[in-house]
């Protein structure tokens, strides 16, 4: 009796963001880039409970709350971003609960007046694959305009979606149910504050979600937002984000009649497999549900379920939509946050161009391929990275189009290829290791392109010094190719043609020399020589081949196929 | 000298100038308070040895010709609701009967940097909720005039300690007029400065937007000097103002010329006792001798200070007072097997609050919830702002406003106990003070016979926000006028 089913979503996620401090503390954040090194236990992958704190996380008696400037530009940035407003005039709210991981029993949050709100953001063409698809992005008009709103959606995103709020609060602490570190559950509870206090922008969508693919797009790219903005590091198992959908379907029955489904919210799910997962198990159960009770959407309805990633499927958590009483009412501690339009412009200036913008761009300027735009800006620090290759080899009179696109190679394939090698080595535990942090600058690689554009080095060459002008050791990530790295076979910043010249790896074009390596490729290569002049032109790669082993990186392979073609053609 | 009335300026002058030694003078204020104590209880902790170390430090830097501070070696009290490093910090609660607080609230820590010796901790009603130091979990302070009568509250172990003449001056915090009842009370200057204008971190908040350190002396002088050492923006502190606190004692003894003192309408209550009554007079004379036009002025919102001020207070203090829930510290109840955290609560809050904060919870809980918030709390809030304009307009024609610090002397114990309401009602002129954030000093104006004996009787002064040295001024004008302060005779 259900004809059609169609999904309406509404997102609210929670970026923790990466500030130094706390929201309204100086103890040092979890979330920050550094906080494993300046705080963690050599050798463990974690923190020792308790160590992020100080009397205002734990609320002790007289702590009073300060905030912090950093959070709150950072989450300016995200919601001019999103295409936000920011707020004149937004103020802090306490938000009374009780609960263990709560220090206050309140949690500082905005209530009524968020620092941003009113955004639209485009959501970018989706792929069969479920992921963006980059080459509908390109061919795509401006990002900043386009259809808003469900009415035009199908599911495959290429549209905007509005964002009704963003606001700052603080995150509590977590509980844990058994001992740290293991064993037998003693039926106690753990208490760590290290999370509590940390900073977290909530940005709540409007209900315009219409597919899985759709949310999980969205999430993707606002995590790629935040790291570009620098407003969070995103890494999902550190729980940096955190997302709760909103969930109900609009059935169509057979006489044509349509009823809405009962919102169901799905708390704190923190990876995108389980948010896709979520959201695919409510779409299949939201009819069915209907179909037992034929409880449809209406005020007070609403339940809120959490996720069990084991059994892949959604449970109740609060039955209908409790009158829960957060008796909220302003801080009398903390000052209202007057953004005047000077400050606003000040930050505005500091937001970069965001990863989509710049895909398209070295999609249409450089004629990078889609899935190249792809890769390339999957990472803030690797993209970052490039740029500055592309203008460090700019500088050298490399023209700018060729440069991003041989940039690209570089990135993508010298460097890569090294990032993976070390990810590897590190083992299961280690995070990838990024090309921007294998210890090459941008200025050396721009470097090594300059010299393969002037033909004095091959490719075989290029890819030799590049290893070499890595360090031996991957230096700290995050922006970390402006400081370059030691240990590595040469030394940090040394010039790529000194150390092509002083290897060997400079092209000679000692003509006598290419003539030699030719004569005896051909010599020792007979067969192929027949098939080549029998018309078989791929077998002059194997003569190539021969001719480059022998000259050992000291040829242009170009080169050395004119020369071979010439002769060949002669005889 | 006698150390037992010596004011705190001459105090640091005397121990800077090795007339005597700092060692000398808080030994002296330990043997005074260990004389007092048994009669007073204005302390709930006494720091011997830690106070000697200090006082004994204070000397080693007269000794090497050090600038030992502007407060050098003069011993003080701090109300036990301010943190302090060493000793507990308890609030006059069973909830935080054996908490110490791992630092030192800012007030107090710029006072220590400033040469100042901590004796001890000063009774006070709990958590900062009451107006005659009854409702400490620790049994009462009693008046140093009259032991069988109040000595105010809530910072009556403060008060009493300074007019029994135990230490030179101490802290106390005033949230509805806690500085200036019981300094009226106790017969010694107390002063609640502009909000802002002292750090209020380290302060255990009762209500946020009311609360302010002050100081409680035996000087007006006094109370300038620990007021300008202790003011100033304070990075911990959102709440604390940027502005620069003027010289408070370069021009104290100069005058005012020209000065206007209004007198609100609403002191003139019937319900008043009559030597407050006379007190007033005294005072406007006083002030009328030297130069000063009195007249009368409306505060027209001024009777709905009583209900704003139970509504905001009883708000935030709910609020605040949410942490003490007996998981990370303070008192924790003893579960049976079964009970989860909610039980947890109940049970460690019910242990650890006495009854009047509990009401003030529950009231202020009331006032938030939703329904009733804006019946309630956003209608204070209202209340406010009018009040705080009726103070604005008065101002436009007076340089301060003459009050009492409380419509009677001390009363005895258990007097009004059994009756919140009444005890709310002693509050009546001092709340709206704290509901517009000005700066008010109590200093003692007259004297009520009672049952043979004589109580001393408080009048305030209040002036506009930030012009502490301006008030200061009219209340060293006052206090010249009118006769010497004694020490109580315990």
């Amino acid at each position: 009796m259900i004809r059609s089913v169609e999904l309406i979503v509404g997102m609210e996620v929670h970026v923790e963001l990466a500030t130094r401090s706390k929201m309204f503390s100086r103890a040092p954040s979890p979330a920050h880039p550094e906080v494993y090194a300046r705080h963690g236990v050599p050798g463990h992958p974690g923190l020792e409970p308790n160590t992020l704190i100080d009397p205002v996380v734990l609320a002790l008696p007289g702590a009073l709350p300060v905030m912090n400037l950093a959070a709150v530009e950072l989450s300016m940035m995200v919601g001019l971003a999103l295409g936000c407003t920011i707020a004149p005039f937004s103020k802090w709210d306490r938000k009374s609960y009780f609960y263990a991981d709560l220090p206050k029993n309140y949690q500082i949050s905005q209530y009524d007046l968020p620092l941003c709100f009113d955004g639209s953001v485009m959501l970018p063409p989706i792929g069969p694959d479920g992921r963006i698809d980059f080459e509908a992005l390109a061919r795509g008009a401006d990002l900043s305009t386009g259809p808003r709103g469900p009415q035009s959606g199908t599911g495959r995103g290429g549209r905007a979606v509005g964002i009704i709020r963003a606001h700052l609060e603080e995150d509590a602490g977590k509980l844990l149910h058994e001992p740290p570190g293991g064993g037998p559950g003693d039926g106690l509870s753990y208490a760590d504050y290290n999370r509590a206090g940390t900073p977290l922008l909530e940005i709540v969508t409007q209900p315009d979600f219409r597919s899985a693919d759709e949310c999980v797009v969205f999430s993707q790219m606002l995590r790629n937002i935040c790291r570009f903005l620098g407003a969070s590091e995103g890494v999902m198992q550190r729980g940096h984000m955190r997302f709760e959908p909103n969930i109900n379907c609009v059935l169509t029955l057979d006489d044509g009649r349509t009823v809405r489904t009962p919102v169901v919210e799905v708390k704190n799910l923190n990876s995108f497999k389980s948010l896709r997962a979520a959201i695919e198990f409510e779409l299949r159960e939201q009819p069915r549900r209907w179909e037992q009770d034929r409880v449809e959407f209406a005020p007070g309805t609403k339940t809120t379920r959490g996720w069990d990633d084991v059994k892949l499927e959604t449970f109740v958590q609060r039955e209908k939509e409790e009158a829960h009483d957060y008796r909220y009412f302003p801080d009398p501690d903390l000052p209202p946050v007057v953004v005047r339009d000077e400050w606003r412009r000040r930050v505005a200036e500091r937001v970069p161009e965001l990863p989509l913008d710049r895909a398209r761009r070295y999609i249409a300027d450089f004629a990078l391929s889609p899935k190249e735009a792809a890769a390339i800006t999957d990472e803030r620090d690797d993209c970052l990275f490039y740029e500055a290759v592309i203008d460090a080899a700019v500088l050298r009179g490399v023209e700018r189009s060729r440069a991003g696109r041989v940039a690209a190679n570089f990135v993508l394939h010298n460097g890569q290829k090294r990032a993976n090698e070390r990810t590897r080595a590190l083992g299961a535990t280690g995070e990838p290791v990024l090309v921007s942090a294998l210890g090459i600058t941008p200025a050396q690689v721009a470097g090594i392109i300059a010299l393969r554009e002037s033909g004095k080095l091959s490719a075989a060459g290029a890819d030799e010094l590049f290893g070499l002008l890595c360090s031996a050791e991957p230096v700290a990530q995050g922006f970390a190719y402006q400081t370059p790295g030691r240990g590595g076979s040469e030394a940090p910043n040394a010039d790529p043609e000194q150390v092509a010249t002083r290897r060997g790896l400079i092209i000679v074009v000692d003509e006598a020399a290419l003539d030699a390596w030719c004569d005896a490729a051909i010599a020792a290569e007979p067969a192929s020589v027949a098939a080549f002049r029998e018309g078989n032109v791929a077998a002059l790669g194997r003569i190539v081949g021969a001719a480059m082993k022998l000259a050992a990186g000291k040829a242009d392979a170009k080169a050395v196929r004119e020369r071979l073609e010439r002769k060949l053609s002669k005889g | 000298m006698d150390i037992a009335t010596a004011t705190i300026t001459d105090l640091a002058d005397a121990i800077a100038h090795k007339r005597v030694s700092a060692r000398e003078v808080t030994g002296a204020c330990l043997d005074r308070a260990a004389k007092c104590e048994p009669a007073l209880h204005a302390f709930l902790e006494l720091f011997e040895r830690e106070a000697m170390d200090q006082a004994g430090a204070i000397d080693e830097r007269v000794a090497r010709h050090e600038h030992p501070g502007p407060l050098a070696g003069v011993p003080i009290a701090l109300k036990d609701n301010i943190c302090l490093s060493w000793g507990r910090t308890t609030c006059g609660s069973r909830m935080l009967e054996r908490y110490r607080s791992p630092y030192t609230a800012t007030a107090a820590q710029r006072l220590i940097d400033a040469g100042a010796v901590v004796i001890g901790k000063t009774n006070m009603d709990e958590f900062a909720m009451g107006s005659s130091c009854e409702n400490s979990a620790f049994g009462p302070t009693r008046n140093p005039w009259d032991l069988s009568r109040v000595p105010g509250g809530s910072s009556g172990g403060s008060a009493a300690a300074v007019a029994a003449g135990v230490v030179p001056g101490a802290l106390g915090s005033d949230t509805g007029g806690s500085i200036r009842q019981p300094a009226g009370f106790c017969g010694v200057v107390g002063l609640k400065p502009t909000y802002g204008r002292v750090s209020r971190y380290g302060l255990v908040a009762y209500a946020s937007s009311l609360d302010q350190i002050g100081p409680l002396t035996r000087s007006v002088r006094d109370a300038a000097l620990l007021t300008q050492v202790m003011a100033g923006a304070d990075a911990h502190d959102a709440t604390s103002s940027q502005r620069a606190m003027p010289d408070l004692l370069a021009g104290l003894e100069e005058g005012v010329n020209r000065l206007n003192i209004g007198v609100p309408r609403i002191a003139r209550s019937d319900s008043n006792h009559a030597a407050v009554n006379e007190a007033m007079a005294r005072a406007a004379v006083a002030l009328s001798d030297e130069g000063a036009v009195v007249r009368e002025v409306d505060l027209p919102h001024a009777g709905h200070g009583i209900a704003a001020y139970y509504l905001v207070a009883t708000a935030e203090a709910s609020s605040n007072l949410a942490r003490f829930d007996g998981v990370r510290y303070g008192r924790r109840a003893e579960l049976g097997p079964g009970d989860g955290l909610d039980e947890l609560y109940r049970r460690s809050r019910a242990e650890g609050l006495g009854p009047e904060v509990q009401r003030r919870i529950m009231l202020g809980t009331h006032a938030l919830s939703s329904g009733y918030y804006d019946a309630y709390y956003n209608t204070a809030l209202k209340v406010r702002r009018l009040i705080r304009r009726d103070f604005d307009a008065a101002f436009e024609s007076c340089d301060a406003l003459l009050l009492p610090a409380s419509p009677g002397p001390a009363f005895r114990l258990g007097e009004k106990t059994s009756d919140p309401l009444a005890l709310y009602l002693e509050d009546v002129y001092t709340v709206g003070v704290n509901l517009a954030g000005l700066p008010a000093v109590t200093l003692r104006a007259g004297a009520a016979s009672l049952d043979g004996r004589e109580l001393p009787v408080g009048v305030q002064l209040v002036g506009p926000a930030w012009r502490e040295e301006r008030l200061l001024r009219i209340a060293r004008m006052l206090e010249r006028a009118l006769p010497p302060v004694a020490v109580a005779p315990v």
